[in-house]
């Protein structure tokens, strides 16, 4: 049905099955001693290291004796994966539907693929269920990367006296300068009153924008004519900083399609200027496969040390985050998830793989 | 864009397997490209399973061979997704002509409401932009200076009545004799109740003649539900994908199209206001299957 992705399944059940195969063969070795030996060494050559484990394994069995292992094989019995195939094509499809890229849902699959090897299931349990648990671990494990909390940063660098910079970065209309303003709300309402910089000095309205959000919030805001160069702006917000002893600056920036050279350029010759503690890549959940384009453009370019999903809220899965983990290994900071500035929350990996998998 | 499908049609035409096989491994290789661009997964499916009926059960006409019979099918059914064969009119039927514009935050409105000015001020006509989005701070500044710097009438209030300013907005442009008026409204998605009774609201009392719906060409999956809560508040009338300079595909917006059953009328293909195109459905699709001007 669906290609390569079909294929790589059908690779996956086959491998599978003539592992289960193998593995009942060397249980009726086990019984007759004098074959074993021949035949395991050979075996041992042919599929090294983790056919030994098994081995080891089924040694330990037979040590158990006879009965035991009669019992064991009443209790648990192997995956039957021809049978579990239409489950994982759910599961693709799925997954596709929440807005994963195609490559990275490929990709999940081969991990999927390791975690199923050999897995026994006790009789009268559901395989469905111990397929979907499997899952929702290799999710987890892939998107579970620690990341900074930009509060606690900022008290840090507070109590040492020097300036948090943060830059923020992504494509047009993704919501940066909204983010801003949230994290300016969640920094001063945890008792440090940041200075905004801003930098897009390109997008009519964008410097007025920020400007209204500074002055809700009641923070400081450093600003220039349209047209001024960006890297100027933001270091006269660091400056301004250092002389009124603010402690964190925080760097608005014109919205840029990752492709536009021009543009990727400007972006990297603030960085250069300002040297930020964090770059920051703001991405919007609704965003679909060119996530994965997105994430790896602005890495490569400029680099990336966390990202922030937002319009959560608007009943996006947020596919996005496994792309975004799965290509470029950085963490998901934060979700916006409404437009207001409360509409901020922590990354919450266990909470994302249940929103994104349901009950 | 959709580069996987020319592939799949070169490779199909090459293919030395049977005509049957040949026509499985294609439908595979479309499948994988659509969802690949973000084309809504249950589109893609029922897509696919048209091509494959009508490739299996219609016969080539004398004279034509299957294999190119069965690309003629592709190139049918993806154009109808695409809104068929018919140009998009973009001339305004009456004067004066109330264009409201809809769409998620960031997805460009504004923007493209003055990309939409200088494309009708270019070709004579007359045109007043009302700024009702009341609720991004600094939205009304943005469109202030759009007009400005194209030269058109404007006009916003303070105040986050957008109802209220949005019907002014439109009276005091048809007062000033313009010929072509585009209300710019606050960005919204599907989970938004109060944002789609006001969308609902400013519809009712400005009643306007066209509904253009902009969406974001990297929007994913979501596409679908999105344009369909749109549809069901105000019927759209008319679709422009922006953003198509960057890598996205716009698959996620072909899927909005199919359900609105809305024409995509422009496409914006960078930030400056004259990077603005008339949609051609036909030669789009055309380019994608590589065929060349049919």
């Amino acid at each position: 049905m669906l290609g390569r992705l079909k294929k790589a399944l059908k690779n996956l059940v086959s491998e599978i099955s003539n592992k289960a195969v193998v593995e009942k063969e060397e249980v009726i070795e086990k019984e007759v001693p004098k074959i074993e030996e021949k035949k395991e060494v050979k075996k041992v050559d042919q599929k090294s290291e983790k056919l030994t484990k098994i081995t080891e394994e089924k040694k330990e069995k037979v040590k158990k004796g006879f009965f035991a292992k009669v019992k064991e094989t009443l209790v648990y019995k192997e995956l039957d994966l021809k049978k579990l195939e239409p489950i994982l094509e759910e599961y693709v499809l799925l997954l596709t539907e929440a807005d994963v890229a195609y490559e990275v849902a490929e990709e999940l699959i081969e991990k999927f693929k390791e975690r199923l090897k050999g897995k026994k299931i006790r009789r009268g349990e559901d395989e469905k269920k111990i397929i979907e648990d499997a899952l929702r671990e290799a999710i987890y494990d892939l998107i579970n990367i620690p990341g900074p909390d930009l509060v606690e940063e900022a008290k840090k660098a507070k109590a040492e006296g020097r300036i948090l910079k943060i830059m923020f970065m992504g494509v047009n209309g993704v919501g940066k300068t909204t983010t801003i303003a949230k994290v300016a709300y969640m920094l001063k309402k945890a008792g440090i009153t940041p200075v905004l910089a801003a930098a897009d000095t390109f997008r009519a309205g964008a410097v007025e924008q920020l400007k209204q959000h500074a002055e809700r919030i009641g923070v400081p805001i450093v600003t220039k004519p349209y047209g001024s160069d960006p890297a100027a702006v933001a270091y006269d917000a660091i400056e301004f900083a250092k002389a009124r002893g603010f402690s964190v600056v925080l760097v608005d920036t014109a919205g840029r399609m990752h492709v536009d050279v021009d543009l990727m350029n400007e972006l990297r010759k603030v960085a250069r200027v300002i040297e930020p503690d964090y770059k920051i890549l703001v991405l919007d959940a609704l965003t679909g496969n060119d996530a994965v384009e997105q994430a790896r453009f602005f890495d490569e370019a400029v680099g990336v040390d966390g990202v922030i999903l937002t319009k959560v809220d608007a009943d996006a899965k947020g596919g996005a985050v496994l792309s975004v983990a799965a290509t470029i290994k950085k963490p998901i900071l934060y979700l916006g998830i409404g437009q207001g500035y409360e509409d901020l929350i922590r990354f919450d990996p266990s909470w994302f793989v249940e929103r994104l998998l349901g009950e | 864009m959709l580069e996987g499908v020319r592939d799949a049609v070169r490779k199909f035409l090459r293919s030395s397997a049977d005509y049957e096989t040949s026509v499985n491994m294609f439908v595979k290789e479309l499948q994988k490209t659509l969802i690949k661009s973000d084309v809504n997964v249950r589109l893609v499916l029922q897509l696919t399973r048209r091509i494959k009926e009508r490739a299996l059960k219609e016969k080539p006409p004398p004279g034509a061979s299957r294999r190119d019979w069965f690309i003629k099918i592709v190139y049918e059914e993806l154009a109808n997704l695409f809104g068929g064969d018919v140009e998009p009119d973009v001339k305004p039927k009456k004067i004066p002509w109330v264009i409201m514009m809809v769409g998620v935050q960031g997805s460009g409105k504004t923007t493209t409401t003055g990309k939409l000015a200088r494309f009708y001020k270019v070709r004579g006509y007359r045109v007043a932009l009302v700024a009702a989005d009341t609720y991004r701070p600094g939205a009304k500044d943005q469109l202030r200076q759009l007009a400005e710097r194209v030269g058109v009438l404007f006009y916003t209030e303070p105040g986050d009545d957008a109802v209220g300013i949005a019907k002014r907005g439109v009276e005091w442009a048809k007062k000033k004799g313009a010929e072509i008026i585009i209300v710019d409204t606050a960005g919204r998605h599907r989970k938004e109740a109060d944002l789609l009774k006001e969308m609902e609201d400013i519809a009712k009392e400005i009643n306007p003649d066209e509904v253009m719906l902009v969406i974001d060409a990297s929007i994913g999956q979501q596409a679908k539900p999105l344009a369909e809560t749109f549809h069901k508040t105000t019927p759209i009338g008319s679709i422009v994908i922006t953003k198509l300079d960057g890598t996205a595909k716009g698959g996620g917006a072909l899927s909005a199209v199919a359900v609105t059953g809305a024409p995509i009328k422009f496409i914006g293909t960078g930030e400056k206001l004259d990077e603005l195109e008339v949609f051609k459905p036909k030669k789009f699709v055309a380019r994608i299957l590589g065929l060349g001007d049919l």
